[in-house]
């Protein structure tokens, strides 16, 4: 009987074992026109990117492309206005992460503890229109609001007397004006993630912390860390990338400008490839960004990993 | 002494009316159950008086002190919700000193409080355990722990058992009944279980559709319930019930299949409906004794504590008796039923007891 059984027990993990791979290849089956699709549109393009990277290749040259090994990077690490650009892009992205994400969770939580404030849905509304504008949109907007000769800035700074400003050709004010039409442009995005961060926490356990009269301290780190920090740390992670890439609002505002006080590496990257036609130099720099891109991912997805090994 | 009364209170959640116009006391050091059917306002009735919603009219007094707009967190009262609401991320022993942390004790306080609570419940050996790793019925535990520890005016229990496996339940049960007689402290216990209710209360609530229809001690409400509603839900099985059309009123008696003398009920037989019997309060025989009648057994099964359920027709009459193990193996298909006449109860036209 027990051979029986045995070979029975066999037979069926062959056949469950056959099933798993049966099941396992139409899962891949099911992949594959998003692969295809990734592939094309992504993969491809970056090795391509890379390989130029490694060419002299320049749009308006009759010379064809030629590799000329790691030359682009040695003249990109040289470059003392890319390594300008990069620095004041990372002081760019540290400010617009600090005052996007405060302000941010400031309003999130506004909103979350006043759930049944009256016009609040309009007011959510009306507080993620900049996030909905075309990035191109809003920074024209704001370059007309703050033209010295015929905006509304100057126009209400008029009527009380103070003198006209020109921000966006200032030298010590244009780089702050642009992280401030940023914030403005960005804080609902992360208000929108502490929202849903906070949505995430359970109510009992808020409940219980009150009925425990837990300190609000204690309440956060407690409470609702653990259970908001990944879209927080999502939302912070999303706008830490993208503001590393901002271009659209220094290119229509200031166009780098005065001098090179905003010009941030994106627009430099943009001039050398559709402006100056250095295809290799500017795919050097390309690889360079996805190099950041990819390392603050890491770093964010690390820093939430050694979290919850450390909770576990 | 009163601890927590309640006056007119009502609530309203839209077009939906969870409490109608509840006036309740809950005496100082006892375990009351709020009891009932889903939905009928148990759960509503214990947030309002944690503070956890508003009336949406009356009062409610802690101490004949209007409480009705005290926040949470001034109340001094204690929860247990029905999911384990455990703080993540830290050991069991954070977990019951995070609150007496706030309560400005000594050191030597908080340890000893939460050496003794987690003695009282059987979890010393988790005590510096990840709650992360624990198992529903274990975490529970802490909850209750938590609350016990802070050792605050009134705890709160919502359905504590129900989302928890069935042999931690039977654990919890006994850990909580044990706690409740060793603490004398006000308690409130939201359930839907009627066992619990009766093992657990001092007082039981039976409420329904908002209101309460009876507070009394778990036998009182069990032997002498004031409504249909309160026979029925109380009991496994419930309260038979016979109809009118199985009722003969005779001037100020009433008789029935189920008895051979009518019983004399004076002018109140008017308003009888319904009659109510208890399927213990059918004694059943094999052979004929005075004052019994004859019945027939439809069927017969073995029932919780190893009693026999008979379903038993006078006629077209049927009702439930339950008979203890050793007589329902004897008992044949023909049989012989009394009922005392205490054993029966009346019921008016809207299932108030007469």
């Amino acid at each position: 009987m027990g051979v029986k059984f045995a070979s029975k027990d066999k037979a069926i993990k062959a056949k469950s074992k056959s099933g798993q791979k049966g099941e396992k290849s139409f899962g891949w089956k099911l992949l594959i026109p998003v692969l295809a699709f990734f592939g094309f549109f992504n993969i491809v393009p970056t090795l391509w990117m890379l390989g130029l990277s490694f060419n002299d290749y320049k749009l308006i040259s009759s010379n064809a492309p030629h590799y000329v090994g790691l030359s682009n990077y040695q003249s990109f690490l040289a470059d003392q206005q890319v390594a300008h650009a990069v620095n004041r892009t990372f002081v760019f992205l540290a400010f617009a992460i600090i005052f996007q994400t405060t302000l941010g969770i400031l309003i999130g939580v506004l909103f979350w503890r006043n759930d049944k404030l009256r016009g609040r849905r309009l007011a959510l509304t009306l507080l993620f229109t900049p996030m909905v504008v075309t990035p191109v949109a809003s920074a024209l907007f704001w370059k007309l609001i703050l033209d010295p000769n015929f905006g509304v800035g100057n126009y209400f700074l008029q009527i009380f007397g103070i003198a006209k400003i020109d921000v966006l050709t200032s030298q010590s004010l244009a780089f702050p004006t642009l992280l401030v039409v940023d914030t403005w442009m960005w804080t609902p995005f992360m208000a929108l993630m502490t929202l849903a961060a906070l949505g995430s926490v359970p109510k009992a356990e808020l409940e219980a912390a009150s009925i425990d009269r837990l300190p609000l301290f204690t309440v956060i780190k407690t409470v609702v860390w653990p259970h908001a920090k990944f879209i927080l740390m999502l939302g912070i992670l999303l706008r830490s990338i993208d503001a590393f890439k901002t271009m659209d609002l220094s290119l229509i505002m200031t166009d780098g400008g005065p001098g090179d006080k905003t010009e941030l590496i994106a627009l430099s990257l943009y001039r050398y490839a559709f402006k100056s036609f250095n295809l290799g130099y500017s795919s050097a720099i390309s690889v360079f960004l996805l190099f950041i891109a990819i390392s603050l991912t890491s770093i964010y997805l690390y820093v939430l990993n050694l979290k919850s090994r450390k909770e576990a | 002494m009163n601890d927590i009364h309640l006056k007119n209170v009502s609530k309203h959640f839209g077009s939906l009316k969870a409490l109608n116009d509840i006036t309740f006391t809950i005496p100082k050091s006892s375990v009351t159950v709020l009891l009932g059917p889903s939905g009928c306002g148990k759960t509503t009735m214990m947030r309002i008086i944690a503070g956890l919603e508003e009336p949406t009219s009356g009062q409610v007094f802690f101490d004949d002190l209007e409480a009705t707009n005290v926040p949470t967190r001034r109340r001094n009262i204690g929860m247990v919700f029905q999911y384990p609401v455990i703080y993540k991320g830290t050991s069991v022993r954070r977990n019951l000193e995070l609150p007496l942390l706030s309560e400005k004790l000594s050191k030597d306080e908080i340890t000893k409080r939460v050496d003794e609570v987690a003695e009282l419940l059987g979890i010393t050996e988790h005590l510096k355990a990840q709650v992360d790793e624990l198992d529903n019925g274990t975490r529970q535990k802490i909850a209750v722990g938590r609350e016990v520890a802070r050792q605050p005016r009134i705890i709160l229990f919502d359905e504590p058992i129900t989302n928890i496996d069935i042999t931690a339940k039977l654990e919890l049960k006994r850990s909580l009944k044990e706690l409740f007689s060793r603490l004398k402290q006000t308690i409130i216990y939201v359930t839907h279980d009627q066992t619990e209710a009766m093992t657990l209360a001092d007082q039981i609530a039976l409420m329904k559709d908002g209101s309460i229809m009876q507070c009394d001690s778990p036998s009182e409400i069990y032997k002498n319930p004031k409504s249909e509603f309160a026979g029925w839900f109380l009991g496994n099985p419930g309260m038979n019930f016979v109809v009118d059309k199985f009722i003969n009123v005779k001037g100020n008696d009433i008789g029935s299949a189920l008895f051979s003398q009518s019983i004399p009920l004076g002018a109140k037989a008017a308003q009888v409906k319904t009659l109510g019997v208890r399927a213990e309060g059918i004694s059943v025989s094999n052979s004929q004794t005075p004052g019994s009648v004859s019945a027939r057994i439809l069927s017969k099964s073995l029932g919780t504590g190893g009693q026999y359920l008979l379903n038993l027709a006078y006629g077209d009459l049927t009702v439930k008796a339950r008979v203890p193990h050793y007589l329902g193996r004897q008992l044949e298909n023909n049989v012989w039923t009394t009922v005392a006449n205490e054993n029966v109860m009346f019921f008016d036209d809207a299932g108030n007891a007469v």
